[in-house]
């Protein structure tokens, strides 16, 4: 019965699933705990799909539906990047591409104390992590890992952001490293900050080399890993 | 509040002071230098008078139609060109539904002063019947996505889509020979317009340093510079029109600069509409060729019949697809209707300054209204004759005189239902003044 039950499941895993489907049927899986993640639910005895894209499973019981999109829908432990829009006097307000503005308070940073509030001017660009994401309420984002240590995370200085999908980010951060960075990390060398919002953050000495990093990773969206190292190979020839 | 406040695009400074960095090494963010334009592509509809253009991101739609309608009284023998202008806000989140924005009507206005001051277009031979009817050229430009240079795209797409639109032919009748008779595509073949030239936009960005200067910004460039000016030139060089609007002072030789440059993108522009209107006009031509299947003239056997059969079937269907759209373009009543649509939610005013609204009698304008029906080609009349006899293929519209819907929309942008309220009432006084007159 087990064995039944989770190999009709499998069968959907890394397909193409519509709002509506149903991946699982729990009547017959009674004693397994499951975590749901993005764009699934539960109807009493079915989980059901809410948002079109690639049914993802990881080992040993998350399932998640991951699709590409322009606009950014906060989740917890998302590492984002945001422009500051506006500063109040225990947040400042950023723009992290979602439905609505985060909240990342004067105090989340590394030894932040009332006494040393960082000052942010407006359009900064910022690279923090999503502590909270509930529904109804701002985001709240932290400049700080889990553990209180800087991390890497805070303003980010000169460089050029783009914007790009969602699916492009998470292209971009995945494991192991993408054929374009890592073509690309062989010629030159830059600075990169992906935030998992649809934003590229991409630092350089030289100004034409940022162009041709953020040109490059910009094309490689619809390519395959062949295709990406193609082109980047392509596109440093014609600088050089 | 919240929600706007979420929804606007927003630049980060790093891009701000990217954006002038590379600048100073000639460098632009999609790899062009500074001097070079984006990919343009101009895309002409089958249905004449439309056309689409893609400058690198940047999507503009234009639609060219005319109407009868009475001319100016200080100006009986000509016909009337107005602009009207639609930003929606699926191009860009800061256009705001409703009111059009200030860049609307900078857009209109650069647009209708290069191709109105230049005299590209002969308004002279739009005149049907001296001081009575005349045409009146109307287009509607929709910005579908902005990614910047908005002027230069727009102008680019009511250029080709007026070089393709094609008016129905008239001509006189009736005893006096003061009646109108406007000919069905079907019947006589519909002329273009006279245009003697082509006035092309190309728009410049200045930056805080002196020496920077890019042509056709982007969006995002156009978030950094300081000041922009469009020149207007032909691709004889002649300058039609030179917009400067505020910003960085720029000195006389760098001015001198720009319009060299825009000359030599005027040219280039310039052929791209020409081969692209050719192209356009061959495909109408070959349309038009009745097609005489290679079967029809072999002697048919037993098998060779079903082939005749579909060959028939095919060049009916060639028929069909050669009248639908000239049957839109035929009737002015027929676009305006499916027009109508689309001016329910434009409600942006006129962006044409026109100095010789006011001349226009108040009357007409309501019962502009009237005129649109429909959608069979109709032969339109002037009011004042009311005894001509029907003849049945021809509906004779008897009650009122066309008038431009512009100048409606320019003069009482308070919605259509309140003029229909006004018409009945309207077309009682009409009667009683032509019997006066008689």
């Amino acid at each position: 019965m087990e064995t039944k039950s989770s190999s009709s499941s499998t069968n959907l895993v890394d397909q193409s699933v519509c709002p509506g489907d149903v991946i699982l049927d729990l009547s017959n899986m009674t004693n397994q705990t499951i975590k749901l993640g993005g764009g699934l639910r539960q109807d009493c005895d079915a989980i059901s799909v809410m948002k079109a894209g690639r049914l993802r499973f990881s080992k040993p019981n998350k399932y998640w539906v991951e699709n590409s999109q322009k606009r950014y829908v906060p989740h917890a432990e998302d590492s984002v990047l945001g422009i500051v829009v506006d500063s109040r006097s225990d947040n400042f307000l950023v723009d992290i591409k979602g439905p609505a503005l985060a909240f990342l308070p004067v105090l989340a940073f590394e030894g932040g104390t009332r006494r040393n509030i960082p000052r942010f001017e407006i359009g900064t660009l910022i690279y923090a992590r999503v502590v909270k994401a509930n529904p109804g309420m701002n985001p709240e984002l932290a400049c700080t890992d889990a553990s209180g240590k800087a991390a890497e995370f805070g303003a980010l200085k000169d460089g050029y952001m783009f914007e790009c999908t969602t699916g492009l980010s998470r292209m971009l951060l995945s494991s192991p490293t993408c054929p374009v960075l890592d073509a690309l990390g062989k010629k030159l060398s830059f600075e990169i900050a992906v935030g998992l919002n649809g934003r590229v953050w991409v630092s350089a000495a030289s100004p034409q080399t940022t162009i041709v990093v953020a040109n490059a990773i910009m094309n490689s969206e619809t390519l395959s890993g062949a295709q990406q190292r193609i082109m980047v190979e392509k596109l440093l020839e014609r600088i050089h | 509040m919240e929600q706007r406040l979420a929804n606007t695009w927003r630049m980060p400074l790093n891009d701000k002071k990217f954006i002038e960095t590379a600048l100073l090494s000639d460098l632009r963010l999609d790899g062009r230098r500074p001097s070079d334009y984006r990919k343009l592509t101009v895309k002409l509809a089958k249905q004449d008078g439309s056309a689409e253009v893609h400058l690198g991101q940047t999507h503009v739609m234009t639609f060219v139609t005319a109407q009868l309608v009475r001319p100016y009284r200080d100006r009986p023998n000509e016909g009337s060109l107005s602009i009207f202008t639609e930003f929606s806000p699926m191009a860009d989140p800061s256009f705001d539904p409703g009111r059009p924005s200030d860049a609307a009507v900078e857009l209109g206005r650069v647009v209708d002063r290069g191709l109105r001051e230049s005299r590209a277009i002969d308004t002279e031979s739009l005149c049907v019947l001296s001081g009575k009817l005349v045409w009146a050229i109307r287009v509607d430009i929709h910005i579908l996505d902005n990614a910047g240079n908005l002027v230069d795209a727009a102008n680019i797409a009511a250029l080709a889509s007026l070089l393709t639109f094609r008016r129905p032919e008239c001509s006189l009748a009736g005893e006096d020979g003061q009646d109108v008779v406007v000919h069905p595509p079907e019947e006589r073949d519909p002329i273009p317009l006279i245009i003697h030239h082509l006035p092309i936009a190309v728009t410049f960005g200045f930056f805080s340093n002196e020496n920077l200067l890019v042509i056709d910004p982007t969006h995002h460039e156009e978030c950094v510079m300081t000041g922009r000016m469009t020149a207007t030139l032909n691709s004889n060089g002649d300058v039609c029109a030179i917009q400067k609007p505020g910003g960085e002072s720029v000195s006389h030789s760098v001015i001198m600069h720009c319009l060299k440059l825009a000359h030599v993108k005027a040219t280039d522009i310039t052929t791209k509409i020409r081969d692209a209107v050719e192209i356009h006009n061959n495909e109408r031509a070959l349309r038009k060729i009745k097609r005489h299947s290679s079967s029809v003239a072999v002697d048919v056997c037993g098998e060779k019949q079903n082939q005749l059969d579909a060959s028939h079937l095919d060049k009916l269907k060639l028929e069909e697809e050669e009248e639908s759209p000239m049957e839109c373009e035929a009737s002015p009543s027929g676009q305006e209707q499916s027009k109508d649509g689309v001016s329910k939610n434009f409600t942006g005013g006129p962006s044409s300054w026109d100095p010789y609204s006011e001349c226009v009698n108040s009357d007409l304008l309501k019962a502009s209204l009237a005129s649109r029906g429909p959608s069979v080609p109709s032969k339109q009349k002037d009011s004042r004759r009311e005894t001509k006899p029907k003849e049945p293929p021809l509906e004779i519209k008897t009650d009122s005189t066309p008038i431009n819907k512009a100048l409606t929309a320019g003069q009482n942008n308070k919605g259509k239902t309140l003029k229909d309220a006004v018409k009945p009432k309207h077309k009682k006084k009409k009667i009683v003044s032509s019997n006066n007159e008689n």
